[in-house]
């Protein structure tokens, strides 16, 4: 991953470029929410370049939903470009999506699971530990019951990248750690850009993790590496904290 | 709801009543200008039966009219929710017309259709189809931003879902305008009576105040409100029914 005003990581994305096909590119993206207000991105440049399970990180308020809709294409950016290497959409999700409610969660997941795809699904409803919901309307589950069923649903489509905009908020801690730990292994060859205020999940399981700062701080991004830790890893203490700490300098 | 629409109904006519008997006997006015409860009683007993018929011949054509307008306004308002030419065309139509008094153009379809079945269905249409349709415009073009991101971004949107989750999430606000149209198609309906038409309540109504009957008014006007009452609360309640229906809510 390379950061804005870092010409040194700027350039190793090309090189990277050749040894992975997975690779997510911002080049200079400028961006102001009004046409009178102060721009929220000037020339800000971004790179994860390789499959796995990413972060994009940051105190409220700095850009960061703003910056994964330009990614997925939902605002226009007033300059610069995204791209990526795979023709796969880049899907985006985030927490405060709602199901309708004219049927049980159960069966909207049928409705939307692509075919060939019922074996991950029922999978995925294991690990996500959500099957007393399948008989219940979106609107009768609890906020965290609901994140993860949304979560579950993107899950299923075809996508090179998902962006989860604190899309397992309200979840317990040791679901959390047991849904991410499974996204890892399940979806290997994918880009998962996982955005949330949890430091320590973050620094954990996140592989290119993007500190985005306030706009009055240059560069605007920073490059941390966090721990990558998988189903069979154990925690190293002195580096997860060693991680954090180079976060939250960074933030 | 029904019953206690009804009940509502009977406490302010009551109310309404003993003002005006207030008013007869605080200013000693004749039985010729304000009747007494006697002669009251009395016309009741004797319009009852035939009034009776009048109104539900009124609410029949007032029925047919409205449920015309709710067809049009979800024939009309569904490509109206379109950011295209035609879906800014027809919201600029439905605001600026509904922003005019269409009883005064009645007198034209009575001029042009004569006074029969269709003038007073026509009227009772149109006074009720501008509010249904602002309301119908209003809650399609309103993206319900939270439910239809998913559908977006895997591109499983297609209009049909647009329209149900948009009039899904708006259930309320559609079943509240549908039942409140109906006060409308009746008095679209009544006032035709009044201006030209040969039938229904209205007409009884117009032949009383040749008459300064007030007594036939007033016992025309228990049966209106009875009757609205009864088709109002139907109407909540069959709003209620669908929305338990499609929601699994009690």
């Amino acid at each position: 991953m390379a950061a804005a005003g870092r010409p040194s990581s700027r350039r190793a994305c090309p090189a990277e470029r050749k040894r992975s096909p997975m690779r997510i590119e911002c080049r200079n993206i400028s961006y102001r929410y009004h046409a009178e207000s102060e721009p929220i991105f000037e020339n800000l440049s971004l790179c994860y370049d390789q499959p796995g399970f990413h972060a994009l990180f940051g105190p409220s308020g700095v850009g960061k939903t703003t910056l994964a809709r330009i990614i997925c294409g939902e605002i226009q950016p007033a300059g610069g470009s995204v791209t990526t290497s795979r023709t796969e959409p880049i899907l985006y999700t985030y927490n405060l999506e709602r199901l309708p409610d004219w049927a049980t969660t159960g069966r909207h997941l049928e409705r939307v699971t692509p075919d060939g795809r019922a074996g991950l699904r029922e999978s995925l409803v294991d690990i996500f530990d959500i099957r007393p919901c399948l008989d219940q309307r979106f609107g009768g589950l609890s906020l965290g019951q609901q994140n993860r069923v949304n979560l579950l649903r993107y899950l299923l489509q075809d996508f090179g990248f998902l962006i989860m905009d604190e899309s397992l908020a309200n979840v317990d801690e040791k679901t959390r750690e047991t849904i991410i730990m499974h996204l890892k292994e399940l979806f290997r060859d994918r880009m998962i850009i996982y955005i949330s205020h949890n430091l320590v999940e973050v620094a954990r399981f996140c592989r290119q993790i993007a500190v985005l700062r306030s706009v009055s701080k240059q560069p605007r991004i920073v490059r941390v590496t966090g721990q990558d830790l998988r189903l069979e890893g154990r925690p190293d203490r002195t580096a997860l904290e060693k991680t954090m700490l180079e976060m939250m300098n960074a933030a | 709801m029904l019953p206690r629409r009804i009940y509502q109904f009977f406490l302010i006519y009551l109310l309404g009543i003993l003002v005006l008997l207030s008013l007869k006997y605080g200013l000693q006015l004749s039985d010729y200008v304000i009747p007494g409860p006697k002669t009251l009683w009395q016309t009741a007993l004797e319009v009852f039966p035939r009034y009776a018929l009048d109104v539900w011949n009124t609410l029949q054509v007032a029925l047919i009219g409205q449920v015309m307008s709710i067809v049009l306004a979800l024939a009309i308002g569904i490509p109206g929710r379109s950011t295209t030419w035609f879906g800014n065309f027809i919201k600029a139509a439905a605001y600026n017309v509904q922003a005019y008094p269409i009883v005064a153009i009645a007198p034209i379809i009575f001029i042009l259709l004569g006074d029969g079945f269709l003038s007073r269905l026509l009227i009772a249409a149109m006074i009720c189809y501008f509010p249904i349709l602002l309301t119908v415009l209003g809650v399609m073009s309103e993206p319900v931003a939270d439910v239809e991101h998913f559908y977006r971004c895997t591109g499983r949107m297609r209009w049909q879902l647009e329209v149900k989750i948009r009039a899904f999430e708006n259930l309320h606000k559609l079943t509240t305008v549908i039942a409140g149209s109906a006060t409308l198609a009746m008095a679209g309906t009544i006032v035709a009576e009044f201006i030209a038409a040969n039938a229904g309540i209205g007409y009884s109504i117009r032949i009383a105040l040749y008459q300064s009957d007030l007594a036939r008014i007033l016992v025309a006007l228990l049966l209106i409100g009875i009757c609205l009452s009864v088709y109002q609360g139907l109407l909540e309640h069959t709003g209620s029914l669908v929305k338990k229906a499609w929601t699994g809510s009690a």
